[in-house]
């Protein structure tokens, strides 16, 4: 009896105000909520362990390494550098697997196991109205997520500096998973599958088919913003003689390269590296070729790749948003527009 | 004060239930003048019939004069019915007629029929079931 | 503007249809529901009946038509309309106790905390236990103190009895009505279960096949009807409408609704009950739909609203 009057008291004091939605949306995903934290914390200790010792132990193997030079028997920390590595793996593993975590828990929990038990549409009809109940699933998470998402990012960034230039097998900045997990666009990605998620909920109304379609949508944005990213900013050619060979090749993030003909054409995608060996002779000779062409971004165009790619995911992630306040405001009764 | 009981299968309607309990309790003295119906919001908790229906049914006997409806305050009894309080000698011969009955050997039912037989005979018929009447929204309002 | 002039509930030409292609799962709805009523949405699975009740919460929006709520949009009447779904749906991971907190915090000032506890605590719950522990009937409970305890004028409840033991049912129906007899408020609820809904409701809306067979007050309708019973080929029923008749023998029975010209005397009439009434109509979906309360025109319904716009 008590614990039934105390607490309700609070709720009659409030008597103005909008209702205190916030507080509920937390209780109810109290454990999403703790997982998260838990997720976070963990990654951030990991990566401080990497960042310092770990990569000081196997910045000191490689160091043994090098020094061993030609000697034939010379011992160095393999162990750490090993354990570096795979430690390195993992973690980047993790960060990419982070929108579409996101992705599943908001497509199953957020929105589809809501609409498919009714509790949503308890909250519509208790105190509020749908477009704030979507308001506030998005906002609040949205919320947790670039926290979180921008801590692990900035501690990875830190993490993978660290080891540049100590490290002989530290990943190059282009490396696929250590570019998005260096910066901002796995807060986007992320918040991108926060939404694909919710869409997913949306649109399905049930609990395990919105999981999977939430995971469909974030891999969509995923592949779609990895297979434009090269075009997002332009791209740096390079053009070399046939005897100076290749000049940048995957050194940074490469766009295209292959012949330049002696017409000025391009033809890309040729292996040939050489004038000496008989068959790339012959082709080279055959197509005509004077030079080669290499089209790469270098690590200069690091941030406005970073930013483009981001604002291209934000921007997706808008329309998403977009896309499930119309579908809500096209299901359930909204307010007539008084003309 | 009274409890109204209700019989769902019993073909009279609800409301005219309510009158008669209502008559009855007056005419048994168990209500007298100044004592207080019970509010609707009490009856419909305990019989779970529509507000509507006893307020009905105290209009009906509002209308024939046996209880007033203060507003904000209730409704209660402004006289007694008939002259057959529960102590008076029309009982007491009622008594011992019935006394005599079962001695006689009858039953129950019996005596009910004889009884409802000399009754039909000398008393009018109970108000008919009403069809059709507009039942105009007045809500009661709890003393406070 | 009086509480017995006004619509708690009002449809114009409504319909709803799931998917472009799908059915109509409600059409041509017209109805007038007055203000204080306690009203019956009765007909089998699949009549429409919780697509209606979705629609007057506002949980749907119509295909075409309209229904408005208490003079309003169903939209802008959320804060005045309480609704439990036909699942009854609750958080299963709340205690009894956090789901209450909850309806305070999330209808903060129009709270009846008293309300909802006396629900809650009528039915000997404890406080503490999780909704997902609960009984069916205990869970029942729970959703009508939710929907109780936020002071509305408009209650839809879809089949709020159908988990529920007699005693139950019994109980929790005279807190709805006790509910209405004190502040007066417009009780929907629907049901397949005539008998359930007898003594408590006075207005019915019989729902067949996504479209209404009667609405209006149940005294009138009922009062629209009779039952007869002629030796058959002597009766001439064509000026009267004809629900269901039935011919058993050398007797024809039927359910009409008598025209202007008055029936003979020696005819053997009677008064129908509502399950006649009832299941008349829904054997014979050909029969006319009669509603009795007028659904007002479509320039009233507007102005009511507009009034409702500036006094806001």
């Amino acid at each position: 009896m008590t614990a039934l009057t105390a607490p309700a008291a609070t709720g009659t004091a409030h008597t103005h105000g909008s209702p205190r939605l916030t507080r509920w949306l937390l209780r109810l995903h109290r454990s999403a909520l703790l997982v998260w934290t838990v997720f976070v914390l963990l990654g951030s200790a990991l990566l401080l362990w990497l960042a310092g010792p770990l990569t000081d132990a196997a910045a000191e193997g490689w160091r043994q390494y090098n020094a061993c030079g030609t000697t034939p028997r010379c011992s160095y920390d393999q162990d750490a550098i090993l354990f570096y590595k795979s430690t390195y793996n993992y973690v980047a593993a993790a960060m990419a697997g982070l929108p579409f975590l996101v992705a599943a828990w908001a497509g199953a929990a957020l929105t589809g196991r809501e609409l498919e038990s009714g509790t949503a549409q308890l909250a519509w009809t208790q105190g509020v109205s749908p477009t704030r109940w979507l308001a506030l699933r998005l906002a609040v998470p949205a919320v947790a997520v670039t926290a979180g998402a921008s801590l692990l990012v900035l501690l990875h960034h830190r993490a993978w500096s660290a080891a540049q230039g100590r490290i002989d097998t530290g990943k190059p900045w282009h490396d696929v998973w250590t570019f998005h997990a260096n910066g901002p666009t796995t807060v986007a990605l992320a918040l991108a599958g926060l939404v694909a998620g919710a869409l997913a909920g949306l649109v399905l109304r049930r609990t395990l088919p919105a999981l999977l379609l939430g995971l469909a949508l974030a891999a969509g944005v995923w592949g779609t913003a990895q297979l434009l990213m090269p075009h997002l900013w332009p791209a740096v050619t390079e053009e070399t003689s046939l005897q100076q060979g290749y000049g940048h090749l995957y050194s940074g993030i490469q766009v295209d390269h292959g012949l330049i003909t002696a017409s000025g054409g391009h033809v890309p995608k040729l292996e040939c590296y050489t004038t000496v060996s008989g068959g790339c002779a012959r082709e080279l000779e055959k197509l005509d070729a004077v030079g080669y062409y290499s089209t790469y971004h270098p690590v200069s165009h690091y941030w406005p790749l970073q930013l483009t790619t981001g604002a291209l995911v934000l921007a997706v992630a808008g329309l998403g948003t977009a896309a499930a306040f119309w579908l809500l405001r096209h299901r359930t009764a909204t307010p007539r527009t008084t003309a | 004060m009274v409890e109204y009981r209700i019989d769902r299968h019993s073909g009279v309607a609800t409301y005219v239930q309510i009158v008669q309990q209502t008559k009855q309790a007056i005419r048994l003295g168990v209500l007298r003048p100044g004592d207080q119906l019970p509010t609707a919001r009490e009856v419909v908790e305990a019989t779970a019939i529509n507000p509507n229906t006893v307020l009905k049914a105290y209009r009906e006997l509002e209308r024939e004069g046996l209880v007033e409806a203060r507003r904000g305050l209730g409704t209660f009894v402004r006289r007694t019915l008939g002259s057959a309080p529960a102590e008076s000698p029309l009982r007491a011969e009622l008594e011992a007629w019935a006394a005599r009955a079962r001695e006689a050997g009858l039953d129950r039912d019996d005596i009910a029929a004889l009884f409802t037989a000399v009754l039909e005979k000398h008393a009018e018929h109970p108000a008919e079931r009403h069809t059709g009447s507009h039942v105009e929204q007045h809500f009661q309002g709890e003393p406070s | 503007m009086t509480t017995h002039t006004r619509a708690a509930l009002e449809a114009v030409a409504l319909g709803k249809r799931f998917g472009r292609r799908g059915g109509w799962a409600l059409r041509d709805c017209a109805f007038r529901l007055p203000a204080g009523r306690i009203c019956a949405v009765v007909g089998p699975n699949g009549a429409g009946k919780s697509t209606l009740l979705a629609l007057a919460a506002g949980l749907l929006g119509p295909t075409e038509g309209s229904v408005s709520v208490l003079g309003a949009d169903p939209a802008r009447a959320r804060a005045r309309v309480g609704f439990v779904a036909q699942g009854k749906p609750l958080h299963p991971q709340l205690t009894v106790a956090e789901t209450l907190r909850m309806g305070a915090d999330l209808n903060p000032g129009r709270w009846d905390r008293a309300t909802a506890e006396r629900v809650v605590t009528a039915g000997g719950l404890d406080p503490d236990a999780r909704i997902r522990s609960l009984s069916g009937g205990q869970h029942t409970r729970v959703a009508l103190a939710l929907a109780l305890g936020k002071r509305t004028e408009l209650l839809l409840l879809d089949e709020p009895m159908a988990d529920l033991d007699p005693l139950a049912r019994h109980d929790l129906m005279g807190l709805l009505m006790g509910q209405s007899a004190q502040h007066g408020t417009t009780i929907v609820m629907s049901s397949h279960v005539v008998a359930e809904l007898e003594d408590s409701c006075d207005h019915l809306l019989l729902l067949g096949g996504g479209r209404i067979r009667l609405a209006g007050d149940i005294d009138e309708l009922l009062a629209a009807h009779t039952r007869l019973s002629v030796p058959a080929g002597s009766a001439d029923l064509s000026t009267h409408t004809v629900v269901e008749s039935r011919t058993t023998g050398r007797q024809l029975s039927a359910l009409i609704r008598p025209g202007a010209a008055p029936l003979p005397a020696d005819w053997r009439t009677g008064p129908p009950t509502l399950e006649d009434l009832i299941l008349a109509h829904l054997r014979n979906p050909g029969a006319t739909a009669l509603t009795t309360t007028a659904p007002a025109r479509t320039e009233e319904i507007r102005q009511t609203e507009q009034t409702e716009e500036t006094t806001a």
